[in-house]
């Protein structure tokens, strides 16, 4: 990989984690555990259509170390890695069947599987599978979340030039 | 885009979580509840007969102080970056309150026993 490649995967992986510090700042009303904006997906879901698989996979797993380290919050770690591990398998996968125009749909199947992955672990840490009971509920936040950073990354697309 | 589906299943999904929101609501039946912590039991209370209470529950050195008061339970206090179990209120949905950091969940149970149980 060239020096100019990596480049840019850092600064996407910079502005991710710019994102993510940011969000931790809005007041999160829901009392319910996973709800977010998941803003930093933004970045990853523009990534999924510009870069290749295993440098997507850079950027995402970087940001989600590092988001742990800066937000100080390691216990966070398994629940963001699993969420983001299967949120990028299922839309690199989508990336066929979805195209940029639709991109919004990309991350909203994004931001479901994330939230899935973070509730599967949390059941098999705490051995409570009452948590499902939470599932509806991130169900909903995930469609219009992904619906909101889609919409967000094809606005990006949108303005950015077509060449890589 | 060649295929409607991805729109179809977005809406399912949608659908689900809506009617699902709505069940999940709804109080459950019984009033007994359970502390549960890392899968292990510690307290299977009867809400209707206990006193007001509070239980202190530890895990790694924090510290989660449960409330037990006019037949109802919730988390009063925490030890724990986020709050979240906190600012659940009261118990009364199939909803649990749940302490992800401290591995402690507060739900209601249809185990007919209403033994306060040891811890294990």
């Amino acid at each position: 990989m060239d020096a100019k490649r990596l480049t840019k995967l850092a600064m996407l992986t910079g502005i991710a984690l710019i994102i993510f510090v940011v969000e931790l700042q809005i007041p999160n009303p829901f009392p319910i555990p996973g709800v977010k904006l998941g803003l930093a997906n933004i970045v990853t879901v523009y990534a999924v259509y510009h870069y290749r698989a295993k440098e997507v996979a850079l950027i995402v797993f970087v940001r989600i170390f590092l988001a742990a380290v800066f937000s100080g919050n390691f216990m966070a770690l398994s629940y963001s890695l699993f969420g983001g591990v299967f949120c990028l398998a299922g839309m690199l996968l989508l990336k066929r069947i979805i195209d940029e125009k639709h991109i919004w749909m990309a991350s909203v199947f994004g931001a479901v599987l994330h939230n899935i992955g973070q509730i599967t672990v949390a059941v098999l840490i705490t051995w409570t599978p009452g948590l499902i009971a939470y599932l509806p509920f991130l169900l909903i936040s995930g469609c219009l979340a992904g619906a909101f950073t889609g919409a967000c990354a094809q606005m990006i697309i949108h303005r950015t030039p077509a060449k890589r | 885009m060649k295929k409607k589906w991805p729109f179809i299943v977005v809406g399912v999904l949608l659908l689900f979580g809506m009617i699902g929101s709505f069940l999940v609501q709804r109080h459950p039946d019984t009033n007994l509840v359970e502390i549960v912590q890392d899968g292990q039991v510690l307290h299977r209370l009867d809400l209707t007969q206990t006193e007001n209470q509070t239980i202190e529950v530890e895990y790694d050195g924090r510290v989660n102080t449960v409330e037990i008061k006019n037949h109802q339970i919730h988390m009063l206090e925490a030890e724990c970056p986020d709050k979240t179990c906190v600012n659940m209120g009261w118990l009364n949905s199939a909803a649990p309150i749940v302490c992800l950091p401290n591995h402690l969940v507060i739900q209601f149970t249809d185990i007919p026993e209403n033994i306060d149980a040891a811890v294990q």
